[in-house]
């Protein structure tokens, strides 16, 4: 019941999307992109994906690139 | 016994200038038309002024061209620099070659940035910077031996014709036992028969045993190559080290390159893992915003989009340490191996392809509506064996495809293709026939601009309406990203020196994503900062994928995260400890500001670089047709009444459509008028005297350049 977000522990539970994760955390970064294992969610979906258990996500600091 | 003949024609012995802080402080010159080799000096104003790279070429290439050189004339050249940190092997993305030269596409000075050892190689042999005009009469090997300190032209009978055979051949033909001592610049086929021809620049992948490349792809660079008559250019060096560039403080260099290498393998991983799956990360990322090219830049999204994602090419790239220049820990050349092409020269023979990017991706799947990545596999293969620019090719199919959907052209003009969206097999052929000159592939060859003048003036399709959906500006086609909801990025686009292409200023995640520049001066502002500190890299030999595609994890919390300053500061520090030059990274855009002003003016003297020259394609803009209104109604009805406080009720959709167009085309002209004043320029986009003078360009004939277009 837990995953790994940022190399820190954080609890998990049923339906967790990346919104309420992005709520629970404290972190106040814009993020626009997010990494859950290997798939890349952008936030147009992030109310609508949920994250599985044991999952590793990375919080991605997309600001320029291109 | 080869099947190929190559002759001697002319050889040149030289002493090899030992390399100081990064420059050799030399520059070749040849002229092909008659085997003329010299090799002159660099001015000290020359360097303080350019500092290297495209300011280099630039300045050559000035030098070499009139107002009225055209791009096939002899006097037309190639410039070919790296960069006083080029050739860096401890600091990442070291490695890049700076092309330019005057092109077909938007007969003015074009330039590109391409990895491959070329660049470093001719460097660390004695050259800054080198320069090819004239015309050879046979298919002419430029041969530059930096072990032996010769430089040798040679006729060339009988080697294969891709760029793909013909870097294997000549990689093994001047290695002597040692290929990754080689590295080879060739186009094909297809930059002969087009004029979106690129440039392919090897490097040896030791790891697989064979000559891997890279693409100076923008704005046919490859077709002035074929037009000369030139089949190659071969340079060879021997081992680098962070000594070969003789930097002025070694330990600084080895300090900094190690915060920025260590970083990169600490956190590439977390973030974009652009090692292990390039730039294909951003495909659905672009589709998740809006922002993937469909259909001809109509839409910015599709369903089948995650067919071309990271998920399926993270599965096809043949894992590996691909890094286009030594010891660059980003890493991002990926390829393909054992590819089975299902068409062409190579049907059903094992390929190995270098890619596909982003941009390909984008540009010829899902622009194209296709959305089978094999099928982009082969197109990306093909564009570069035959030495076609993917994306132009890209843009300019779509295109294409939209002008048969709409009934502009048929198959009476496209001899027999069907050309619906979607068809992989005729955008197959179609290249095919590129790269042979044959059919109505050899007419999208022309680009889209020519496309235009032949679709109204021979096939009577209706010239506003390809006016509108032809995604060219200053004759460039342009790159994978949809412009319609950013406002900033059209000026990205538009704005650009040589077209569009978002080398300059990539500002999509940060103007509509992010919402961090709402006011125009913010956008103007922008566009005044990124093309600056952007072109450096350009100036340097350098990539730009370091600065802003890994970012430090306390980036988030500095006061102007898009600029990443923590890079900055590195750059500076990396500039410093390699030229001796010390500088701020204030001092890195201002040494920008200079080469983009001189740059704009090269465009002028041209006959371009005025505001008119700045002009977009309605479809970059906003919604061209009622069904792409339609797509987005709920977001345009909102923005009409919201954000132009816009009474929309009973009006149709044609009349709502026609509104926001003028309302968007204000808009873009507000910005343009913005970034005009920000640059230091006139209404009419042209630097002012005064603006010269701050930046030292103010010679002779650059203010005569000025006083023919009225600035005095």
């Amino acid at each position: 019941m837990m995953i790994k977000v940022a190399n820190h522990i954080v609890s998990w539970h049923e339906e967790m999307t990346i919104t309420d994760l992005l709520n629970k955390i404290d972190d106040a970064h814009p993020y626009a992109v997010v990494r859950i294992n290997e798939t890349y969610v952008s936030r147009p979906n992030f109310d609508k994906t949920t994250i599985p258990d044991n999952a590793e996500i990375f919080l991605i600091p997309m600001v320029a690139g291109g | 016994m080869p099947k190929y003949k190559l002759k001697v024609v002319k050889t040149i012995d030289y002493k090899r200038p030992e390399i100081k802080k990064g420059y050799a402080d030399q520059t070749l010159h040849i002229d092909i038309s008659n085997a003329d080799i010299a090799i002159k000096p660099v001015e000290q104003k020359t360097k303080d002024i350019f500092v290297g790279g495209k300011g280099y070429d630039l300045w050559l290439l000035w030098n070499a061209v009139q107002a009225d050189t055209r791009w096939n004339d002899p006097q037309n050249a190639i410039c070919i620099a790296s960069g006083p940190l080029g050739g860096t092997p401890i600091y990442p993305g070291s490695g890049k070659s700076i092309v330019t030269t005057l092109s077909p596409l938007t007969e003015s000075a074009m330039d590109s940035n391409v990895g491959g050892y070329f660049g470093p190689y001719l460097k660390f042999s004695g050259f800054d910077a080198m320069q090819i005009q004239g015309k050879a009469s046979r298919e002419t090997v430029i041969f530059i031996d930096g072990i032996n300190q010769k430089i040798q032209m040679l006729d060339a009978t009988g080697l294969p014709q891709t760029a793909y055979e013909l870097s294997a051949v000549l990689t093994d033909h001047f290695a002597d036992g040692k290929p990754r001592n080689i590295s080879v610049v060739s186009a094909g086929p297809g930059a002969k028969n087009t004029l979106i021809g690129c440039l392919n620049f090897t490097w040896y992948d030791a790891k697989r045993k064979h000559a891997r490349y890279k693409q100076a792809g923008r704005g046919g660079i490859g077709t002035v190559f074929a037009d000369k008559g030139l089949k190659a250019l071969v340079v060879r060096w021997d081992t680098v080290t962070a000594d070969t560039n003789m930097p002025a403080d070694k330990t600084k260099l080895k300090d900094v390159a190690k915060l920025h290498s260590r970083e990169i393998v600490a956190l590439d991983p977390k973030q974009n893992e652009m090692a292990r799956i390039g730039t294909t990360h951003l495909v659905t990322i672009m589709n998740d915003h809006d922002c993937l090219p469909t259909h001809n830049f109509r839409y910015g999204s599709h369903p089948q989009a995650p067919n071309l994602g990271q998920e399926v090419y993270r599965r096809l790239f043949d894992p590996g340490f691909d890094g286009c220049w030594m010891g660059c820990t980003v890493a991002c050349s990926h390829g393909i191996k054992d590819f089975v092409p299902l068409t062409g020269p190579f049907k059903g023979q094992k390929v190995f392809v270098d890619g596909p990017e982003y941009e390909t991706v984008a540009g010829c799947g899902s622009n194209l509506g296709i959305f089978d990545p094999l099928t982009v596999v082969e197109l990306n293969f093909y564009c570069d064996a035959y030495g076609l620019d993917t994306i132009s090719v890209g843009t300019g199919m779509a295109f294409a495809m939209e002008c048969y959907e709409m009934g502009l052209i048929n198959k009476t003009h496209t001899g027999g293709l069907d050309l619906s969206f979607g068809n992989r097999l005729s955008a197959l052929e179609l290249v095919h026939q590129m790269a042979a000159g044959e059919g109505f592939g050899q007419i999208i060859g022309q680009g889209i601009r020519k496309m235009k003048e032949k679709f109204a003036g021979d096939f009577g399709a209706d010239a506003a309406v390809i006016a509108d959906i032809g995604m060219e500006a200053k004759g460039l086609e342009f790159s994978e990203y949809m412009t319609k909801e950013s406002l900033a990025q059209q000026g990205g686009y538009g704005l650009a020196l040589k077209g569009p292409q978002h080398d300059e200023a990539w500002l999509i995640f940060l103007d509509m994503v992010h919402n961090f520049m709402p006011t125009f001066e913010q956008k103007a502002e922008a566009l005044h900062w990124f093309p600056m500190f952007r072109t450096w890299f350009s100036l340097c030999g350098l990539c730009k994928l370091p600065w802003n595609d890994i970012i430090p994890e306390d980036n988030k919390d500095t006061a102007e995260p898009a600029k990443v300053i923590k890079h900055l500061q590195w750059y500076a520090e990396y500039f410093s400890a390699v030229t001796g030059r010390t500088s701020s990274p204030e001092d890195l855009v201002a040494m920008s500001e200079v080469v983009y002003n001189f740059q704009r003016i090269f465009n002028l003297k041209m006959g371009y670089g005025r505001r008119m020259h700045d002009t977009l394609p309605y479809r970059a803009v906003g919604p061209v047709t009622e069904l792409e209104y339609e797509s987005r109604a709920e977001r345009y009805d909102t923005q009409l009444k919201e954000k132009y406080q816009v009474d929309i009720e009973g009006k149709t959709t044609a009349e709502k459509a026609a509104l926001m167009r003028q309302l968007r085309e204000e808009q873009y002209d507000k910005l343009k008028d913005a970034v005009y004043e920000r640059r230091g320029w006139t209404p009419d986009g042209i630097p002012t005297v005064e603006t010269v003078k701050r930046l030292s360009i103010d010679f002779e004939e650059v203010l005569e350049v000025l006083k023919v277009n009225g600035v005095q």
